[in-house]
């Protein structure tokens, strides 16, 4: 009987202790927040040569991301250097650590847990003083944007596009925005609904803007919404009214009609003065014989034709 | 040397002088006519957009305006037959003027179509065949050097019209684009102005003089005569021309249809086309294809347009050169066999230079096909009935300038593969080249001998009235 309660007494200290450990996995994120559900991993490396390398990453959902630098090291391979990891320029705590040459090249590695939009940025390793390479983590940015303006008219309608690239992945969802003064506004197409339609179709939106006004001018944002977060594209819309083009058109028209007038005019009085002229050469030739008449003209005729 | 059609004219055309402003005129209204519709491709994609419909049907308007264009010939043929070239010029400005400013308030796409594609087509066919008509009645000494300038029109227009429309689209839209294009066209109005009906009274020379026999027939005898097709009917056609000219010259000359030069001619061209305007639309495509960027691509274009630019007006003056202009058949055929020989090569063109090489190339073959296009059909029918022959020309080349493309289109698409569409557009076009040589060659054949046996008959009617003139003579003196 004392033997048993002994085994009992031993597995409850063993409970008591196991309880503390802690098994080691390598690159512990020290993030603030915990992720319920296990998150999906993705890994992405870059091989150093020179001095600097950069890397665009595109993110869309959130991701336990590895990153992970090779460095051939420089001309003195030193057995050992310091390696640091940089987020946006400041160091990341607890990444300063020691790498060793292996395989003449050194190796650094770490897990970044990539949830929300703060998570993206750029992302440094660099070895000792010399070598960096950097990774863009950024959701992926919107292919088809007009960078000038587009011209609207007052009454007519607008039609503003913005598109991802057909290779890139699809928002979730679109949302459009329109600056009033500093802020950035959220179009509702509920609230007006026979002035703003918005025609969302995957990988591409389309605002139309009814009835327009001058004071529908101004900057509108196109948001691609992602799980990680939101890219925003940028497109100015300008509303003018039919005058604009009416004064270019008016004075083309007024050209035209001083040239023709001009080149007629010009023609009216040649042949004037010709028919004058010819009235006075044709008094002259008719005292001519007919065989003078005959000979000037066959001469005349054979000259024309020695052209 | 001249050919001495001249004489069978009725008057001797003035090669320069006012005609060299009426070539501007012409140079003004073909350059529209063909730059026009292709600049209009820069507003597609917002049209596009603004009216959410696909870019096939965005394509149509394009392609609208091209058949109104081509299908419009007969018509301007008859008002140029009826009321001369001035007139019909002016109102095809004013109607490609209306059609613009009228689509800049459009509604829908079919608005488009209507105003941009069927007015403006008209308008634009209004412009084109008084243009190329009134070269002729101008020029017949000079005529290829004037007809490649007035063809230098269309790259040139192109190629201002091209930056203006961008700059246009970025400062007003589509709509005010569209008003101001408008205006734009009207200038071809002042080219209408410009094209003064040629004076046909200065240098009039009665056509049966007793004492021009001698000298007539010497001369004709020393100089190399090419036009001779159109002497011999033009001779028929003056003993009948109190008759006819009330009917033919009313209306539409259909008897071109027996005229052995305008058969050969639209024959060729009606397999020719199909091969002509494919390359051009689909050279930018094919350099994309082959992984060259889009401002390479673009700019492989802009080499093949300054390339044309400077070829059609050199293509004029050689026309005109002394060897050339008896045989200029031969020359347009191997303009046209070349054209082909090109695209049967492109396919071996690698990488870019290969192909800047291909477009300096092309651009050369298809300035001098162009500018020897109507200079030939003048040469074969004579400048008296190029007007219809002009019209009907276009009006069946509209079935290949149409459907060129769009077959090209669907080559690439089923062999996946640009190779097969340059092999089939080089076939389509080295097969009339040689068809072109091989008839021309008979042609010139019949034409001498034709010429011989008239020339002959001339002389012994010369003879006859001298014979004559003389018995009078000493009727009168005894």
């Amino acid at each position: 009987m004392t033997a048993s309660w002994k085994q009992l007494f031993f597995q409850i200290l063993l409970l008591v202790f196991c309880r503390h450990i802690n098994t080691k996995t390598p690159g512990p994120t020290p993030p603030p927040l915990v992720a319920d559900s296990p998150l999906p991993t993705d890994v992405r490396s870059a091989i150093l040569k020179g001095e600097s390398h950069t890397e665009k990453v595109e993110v869309v959902n959130p991701v336990n991301l590895t990153l992970e630098c090779t460095w051939a090291g420089n001309r003195d391979k030193q057995p050992n250097i310091t390696g640091l990891w940089r987020k946006d320029g400041e160091e990341i705590e607890n990444s300063l650590l020691m790498v060793q040459l292996e395989n003449e090249q050194y190796n650094l590695r770490r897990v970044f847990n990539i949830v929300n939009e703060e998570s993206l940025g750029n992302y440094s390793c660099l070895f000792g003083n010399e070598a960096r390479i950097d990774f863009v983590l950024a959701a992926p940015h919107i292919g088809e944007v007009r960078d000038k303006p587009i011209v609207g008219y007052v009454g007519d309608t607008a039609v503003i596009l913005c598109k991802m690239e057909e290779s890139k992945p699809k928002p979730s969802t679109w949302n459009w925005y329109r600056t009033n003064g500093t802020n950035k506004e959220q179009i509702l197409t509920a609230a007006e609904p026979h002035r703003y339609k918005i025609v969302n179709e995957g990988e591409k939106t389309k605002l139309l803007v009814h009835n327009l006004t001058e004071a529908d001018s101004g900057s509108y944002y196109c948001a691609a919404v992602y799980p990680i977060g939101t890219t925003m594209g940028h497109v100015e819309l300008k509303v003018i009214t039919f005058f604009e083009p009416l004064k270019p058109f008016l004075a083309i028209l007024v050209e035209v009609i001083i040239l023709v007038a001009a080149i007629l005019l010009y023609e009216r009085s040649r042949s004037k003065k010709n028919y004058a002229a010819g009235n006075e050469t044709n008094d002259q030739s008719n005292t001519l014989t007919q065989g003078e008449n005959n000979e000037s003209e066959g001469s005349s005729s054979m000259r024309q034709r020695k052209v | 040397m001249p050919p001495a059609a001249a004489t069978k004219l009725g008057y001797t055309p003035p090669d320069g002088g006012w005609g060299w402003a009426v070539v501007l005129g012409a140079f003004i209204s073909i350059g529209f006519s063909y730059a026009f519709p292709k600049s209009l491709t820069i507003y597609f994609k917002e049209i596009q957009e603004y009216f959410s419909v696909s870019y096939s049907q965005i394509a149509w308007v394009s392609s609208v305006m091209l058949a109104s264009m081509y299908a419009a010939g007969p018509v301007s043929s008859i008002l140029v037959n009826r009321y001369g070239s001035r007139p019909v010029v002016m109102v095809g400005g004013v109607m490609v003027c209306t059609g613009m400013v009228l689509a800049s308030f459009g509604k829908s796409i079919v608005h488009l179509y209507l105003c941009v594609g069927v007015i403006g087509g008209f308008g634009l066919a209004f412009n084109l065949q008084p243009a190329l008509t009134i070269i002729g009645t101008y020029f017949q000494v000079k005529r290829p050097m004037a007809n490649g300038l007035a063809m230098t029109g269309s790259p040139v227009v192109l190629f201002t019209l091209a930056p203006l429309n961008q700059f246009l689209f970025d400062s007003f839209g589509w709509r005010g684009s569209f008003l101001i294009l408008g205006a734009i066209v009207l200038n071809c109005c002042v080219a209408g102005s410009l094209m003064r009906p040629v004076n046909k009274t200065a240098g009039q020379k009665p056509k049966t003089e007793p004492a021009e026999c001698n000298g007539a027939a010497a001369e004709e005898a020393a100089t190399a005569d090419t036009g001779a097709q159109s002497d011999n009917l033009l001779t028929e056609e003056n003993q009948s021309e109190g008759r006819s000219q009330g009917c033919v010259h009313r209306f539409i000359d259909v008897s071109l249809f027996r005229h052995r030069g305008f058969l050969i001619y639209l024959t060729g061209n009606v397999v020719m086309f199909f091969g002509f305007f494919a390359p051009v639309v689909f050279l930018a495509p094919y350099a994309k294809h082959q992984g060259i960027d889009e401002y390479s691509a673009a700019f492989l274009l802009s080499i093949f347009a300054l390339v044309d630019m400077f070829i059609r007006p050199t293509t004029g003056f050689l026309g005109n050169s002394k060897w050339i202009r008896p045989r200029i058949q031969y020359f347009f055929s191997f303009a046209v066999s070349y054209n082909g020989v090109c695209h049967l090569l492109c396919p071996l063109a690698s990488g870019y230079t290969g192909l800047v090489v291909y477009a300096v190339f092309f651009g050369l073959a298809f300035g001098m096909v162009s500018a020897l296009l109507f200079e030939v059909l003048m040469d074969l029918v004579g400048s008296h009935r190029f007007s219809s022959a002009v019209g009907l020309v276009t009006i069946i080349e509209c079935g290949p300038v149409l459907l060129g493309p769009p077959l090209s289109g669907a080559l690439v698409d089923i062999f996946g593969d640009y190779k097969y569409m340059y092999y089939a557009c080089g076939v389509f076009m080295l097969v009339p080249g040689i068809f072109f040589f091989i008839m021309h060659y008979f042609n010139y054949k019949r034409l001498d001998e034709e010429k011989r046996q008239s020339m002959a008959a001339e002389m012994r009617t010369c003879e006859e009235t001298v014979q004559l003139k003389m018995s009078q003579d000493e009727k009168a003196d005894g």
